[in-house]
């Protein structure tokens, strides 16, 4: 990843070691590296979201860069009181992959695409290592669910489904499917908290 | 507005971004107004998000194309000349007048003595592009070479922050201000106000508000330059009539110290 060249060495390291708080900060001051380094810590988790959703790489490649852009062009969107930087990246990517997915033309060409693998590139191996273990949790948070509200989440979270629809495929009333998303939500929420985690963070 | 319980039904379904975009709004409208679903929502999201927390490698040149987005030229100086816009006497100069000057680069000065016996001011004013999506490619070209030069501008050496706040100390905009006397709008938080209303920047001197010049409805890019003696205390911003006025005619709505 060609990274814009800091002035000097101590602003690099101040830009490592920053917060996120204090990245997207820098940031509102048109720090271009403080963006790179935002990038290079969360790309890989709002690329990700988005290639699962849409299931096709070049959808995930405009997903991915509408949300940096957008981070650039409005920092003051994002509120640290309201949860972390990553958690908030996320819900943008997750919200743009669902908004792409309804339309007709990205449903037609879901059905077509195939899973596109591509050449691993430097990754934080610490990063890597605790995204890992965070996936490993959740998965593991998942599949401890009722079959019934597991299906439920997983058609409207991964395959961008309202909880209408989510009803309609499952042939089920709203309201049971309503509160099968509800009741999965709290349920993953306890594990993820006896886990340890809250939500996405680094 | 959707009743509280209806809307905290909703709200797990709508972490996962499940709800149709008309009742997601409702929903929306009333987490705003409601702490105790904004908690629960905030909570539900955290949860959705590590749903969604599983890394991939990202795909080469992908950085290289956001990069590319962010300035017109990456790495251009993009050294936009501040517009020096303004007239004699106590005219206010509107930020619309700015942009039209700006083609033929047409050049005045003001002399703000009538304001303020020991100050001059010198106003350079420009207002690029409004934040709607539907620029023009020259909007968008001096959109991007503004951002440069703020950039410049906050990695000059000397330069100073200055965040202006409401009287409630709501941040509502920032400036930077150059050792030469130049400023820009880093960044402005304030509504965007009726279409026959303007924000208006003061320099406060000597206790003496003296006009900079009109930010419009709703600030984009504003540059200006102070030839001040002596320097002002702080600025000022208020909300004026379309055309401006000489001196503030409603209380300030946000000050800051220089």
């Amino acid at each position: 990843m060609a990274v814009p060249a800091a002035n000097n060495q101590a602003e690099m390291n101040e830009i490592t070691n920053a917060s996120d708080a204090q990245l997207v900060t820098m940031i509102a001051r048109y720090n271009e590296v403080a963006l790179a380094e935002t990038y290079r810590r969360h790309g890989g988790a709002v690329y990700g979201l988005a290639r699962r959703v849409l299931n096709g790489a070049a959808e995930a490649d405009d997903v991915t860069q509408e949300i940096f852009l957008r981070l650039w062009n409005q920092p003051e969107r994002y509120d640290p009181t309201r949860g972390t930087l990553r958690n908030y990246l996320l819900t943008q990517s997750h919200a743009r992959s669902v908004e792409t997915i309804r339309s007709l033309t990205a449903r037609r060409q879901r059905e077509i695409n195939d899973a596109h693998k591509t050449a691993r590139g430097a990754y934080d191996m610490q990063h890597e290592a605790w995204d890992v273990v965070l996936a490993e949790d959740v998965k593991r948070a998942l599949a401890g669910l009722p079959p019934e509200e597991r299906r439920a989440i997983e058609l409207a979270y991964f395959e961008g489904h309202t909880y209408v629809k989510v009803a309609e495929l499952l042939n089920e009333p709203e309201g049971t499917v309503k509160s099968r998303i509800r009741n999965g939500m709290k349920r993953m929420r306890q594990s993820l908290a006896e886990a340890g985690i809250e939500g996405a963070d680094r | 507005m959707m009743q509280h319980d209806e809307a905290y039904e909703l709200l797990a379904a709508l972490s996962l971004h499940a709800v149709d975009l008309e009742v997601a709004a409702e929903v929306e409208a009333h987490v705003a107004t409601c702490p105790r679903c904004q908690v629960e929502f905030d909570s539900f999201s955290s949860v959705a998000s590590a749903l969604g927390n599983s890394v991939e490698p990202l795909p080469e040149g992908l950085w290289t194309n956001i990069s590319s987005q962010l300035w017109r030229a990456p790495g251009e100086k993009a050294d936009l000349p501040p517009l020096l816009v303004g007239a004699g006497g106590e005219k206010v100069v509107s930020i619309a007048t700015a942009r039209a000057k700006r083609a033929t680069t047409v050049r005045s000065s003001v002399a703000a003595a009538s304001f303020a016996a020991a100050a001059s001011i010198v106003v350079l004013a420009i207002s690029l592009v409004g934040a709607n999506n539907h620029v023009n490619h020259l909007q968008t070209a001096l959109h991007s070479a503004n951002r440069t030069v703020v950039q410049t501008a906050l990695q000059t050496p000397g330069h100073q922050i200055v965040d202006l706040t409401s009287a409630t100390q709501k941040p509502l905009a920032e400036f930077v201000l150059l050792p030469n006397g130049t400023g820009y709008l880093v960044k402005a938080t304030m509504p965007t106000l009726a279409a026959n209303q303007t924000y208006q920047l003061w320099a406060i001197v000597h206790g003496t508000p003296v006009s900079i010049g009109i930010m419009g409805a709703k600030p984009g890019h504003v540059s200006f330059t102070m030839d001040s003696s002596p320097a002002p205390t702080s600025l000022a911003v208020s909300i004026q009539n379309a055309s401006g006025a000489t001196r503030p005619t409603l209380p300030l709505v946000a000050t800051g110290a220089v």
